[in-house]
């Protein structure tokens, strides 16, 4: 067989499979997204509504705009509070020695843990009367009280962000150790020699270098809060009211609870758009790098 | 103090923090792996020490939590799905690195936006689908909406163990007369195995660790492990040490499989765009 048909009988499979549970379900929804569409009835999908789906969900819905607004706090602290963390590890773990190869191996635990187990977990730490987390927490910060973490509106949030922050830090921290670590040890090293002092060093020569292994592990984390589902699900199911409720939570209790598919899948087609534009930006710097 | 001195005191104090982090990191591991060994007296106080049981074990394996059924269809889903998907990406991943194809980026780049793709979005149709099918509720459909979310990883990671082969000796034994297939099969394949196993078990990581799609798509006969938590959310309240049990069997084998690959881990999640 000649190579010009073999080649494209190769990525054939590949592209079907791809085309057929990623692509189709994208535009499927889309139009489901303009049909009325209740799931209990037999008759689904009812009658084409064109955009009122869409116009329903930004003037009619205080509940879209709260899970857009939680969505986005929630993906803005997560993305800041992981990258910071992960960037003072990164660096305490750098310079190598006895501990690192075995840190990177516990690093990879966390990261293998299903999230809605890290969710169980979690709800399990900050338990009121038996959580370790709200036995420490209690235990050092005086005054702070009896807090029920999960109950409160803006704790449970929190709660919310150190699951999910916890959950994220060692992947950030292993892909930052392998950023500094190709950073050439000369320019770091010639800084020092010329008199700058070490927060001058990382400031005007590490970061600068390190800044495109930033960007990729800032854009893949914003999309992967942007998404969350499982941790929420588990440790807050949106609660209490809708204080945590994420838009993936928000779609899922549109859709699947109260049966408005149609709606549904319109704000998840709001998901998409934000979505997009991420990925626009990631896809740029894989390819850059080739 | 010395510059010695002061040297040795910032080198303690860095170990102190790491020693910290550690710690801080794997707690809320450890705190749910003892769980899962102690009393349900027990689970209700902070104690560190108590006497270890293997009771949460076997109750969570009996009726009415069943956990075997669950650890058999997350086996039985993971395992299917990676065998369908590496085959199929590892295809497609030599074509696109060894050939140039026709609107190569646009496809490699729509891959990679797939995997961006919300969960929830693609569940939507595929529920519907599903119901006018009778794929409720079972592996088949399951298996089939975790490609979706795994081939994308698979391609390009896999794409970027092969560009990693020299091409040398593919040109070689061309020359030589052997055909194409026989250069995949006798040079490429043997040479991209450690690859395709790293890619693999990836993807099964991916796949058993799965939620949305399985709480969405399952109700009773096919529910996945991570699912299946929601059983030991009794209406006496959270059954920790019950659940603490199912957690150590979804987590414990994710662990060792992880440690397994775990220098590929990095370039695995992030399809290459960091090494």
């Amino acid at each position: 067989m000649r190579d010009r048909t073999l080649k494209y009988l190769l990525v054939a499979p590949a592209v079907l499979v791809v085309a057929a549970t990623a692509v189709w379900p994208l535009f499927e929804s889309l139009r489901l997204s303009t049909y009325a569409g209740r799931l209990s009835r037999p008759d689904f999908p009812q009658a084409f509504v064109g955009a009122d789906q869409y116009t329903w969900a930004f003037f009619e819905e205080p509940a879209f705009w709260n899970s857009v607004w939680v969505t986005g706090v929630y993906t803005v602290v997560t993305v800041v509070l992981t990258t910071a963390f992960a960037l003072a590890f990164a660096l305490l773990l750098a310079p190598g020695g006895r501990f690192r190869s075995g840190v990177q191996s516990l690093l990879i635990l966390p990261f293998a843990m299903s999230p809605a187990l890290i969710g169980v977990s979690f709800r399990f730490m900050f338990n009121p009367e038996f959580g370790l987390f709200d036995a420490v927490l209690t235990g050092i910060i005086p005054g702070i009280g009896d807090i029920n973490w999960l109950a409160d509106p803006v704790w449970s949030f929190w709660v919310l962000v150190a699951a999910d922050v916890w959950g994220w830090i060692p992947f950030l921290t292993l892909v930052l150790i392998g950023g500094l670590a190709s950073i050439p040890r000369e320019t770091q090293e010639a800084a020092q020699v010329d008199g700058a002092s070490g927060w001058r060093v990382f400031k005007d020569v590490t970061v600068p270098q390190l800044l495109p292994v930033l960007a990729v592990v800032i854009i893949l984390k914003a999309i992967f809060s942007l998404k969350t589902f499982d941790l929420v699900f588990m440790l807050t199911n949106g609660g209490p009211g809708n204080a945590t409720q994420t838009l993936s939570h928000y779609v899922y209790f549109n859709g699947f609870k109260y049966a408005e598919f149609g709606y549904a899948s319109a704000v998840a087609w709001l998901m998409v758009i934000p979505m997009l534009v991420l990925t626009y930006f990631y896809a740029r710097f894989v390819f850059d790098r080739r | 103090m010395t510059p010695r001195t002061r040297r040795r005191l910032l080198v303690m104090l860095q170990h102190i923090a790491i020693v910290l982090f550690i710690l801080v990191m794997m707690v809320p591991i450890i705190w749910i792996a003892l769980a899962a060994f102690k009393r349900h007296v027990d689970v209700y106080q902070l104690k560190l020490l108590f006497t270890p049981v293997l009771d949460n074990f076997s109750r969570v394996f009996a009726e009415p939590y069943n956990l075997g059924e669950k650890l058999f269809n997350s086996t039985v889903v993971a395992a299917v799905t990676v065998l369908l998907a590496i085959p199929v990406a590892t295809a497609a991943a030599y074509a696109f690195s060894r050939f140039r194809l026709r609107a190569q980026t646009f496809l490699l780049a729509i891959i990679l936006a797939t995997q961006f793709v919300p969960a929830v979005v693609i569940v939507l149709p595929f529920f519907v689908m599903y119901r006018d099918l009778g794929l409720l509720d079972t592996l088949t459909g399951l298996i089939i909406v975790n490609l979706a979310i795994v081939m994308p990883f698979a391609i390009w990671m896999i794409k970027g163990f092969i560009d990693g082969i020299p091409i040398d000796t593919e040109e070689a034994a061309l020359v030589d007369g052997s055909s194409r297939l026989q250069v995949i099969r006798n040079i490429v394949l043997p040479m991209a195995a450690p690859g395709l196993v790293t890619a693999g078990i990836f993807c099964f990581i991916i796949a058993w660790n799965e939620f949305l799609f399985a709480l969405i798509l399952t109700s009773k006969d096919a529910v996945t492990l991570p699912v299946g938590l929601a059983l030991f959310k009794a209406e006496e309240g959270d059954l920790w040490n019950l659940m603490a049990a199912a957690g150590i069997i979804i987590m414990v084998p994710m662990f060792v499989l992880a440690l397994i690959i775990r220098r590929h881990f990095v370039q695995g999640m992030t399809m290459g765009a960091v090494r």
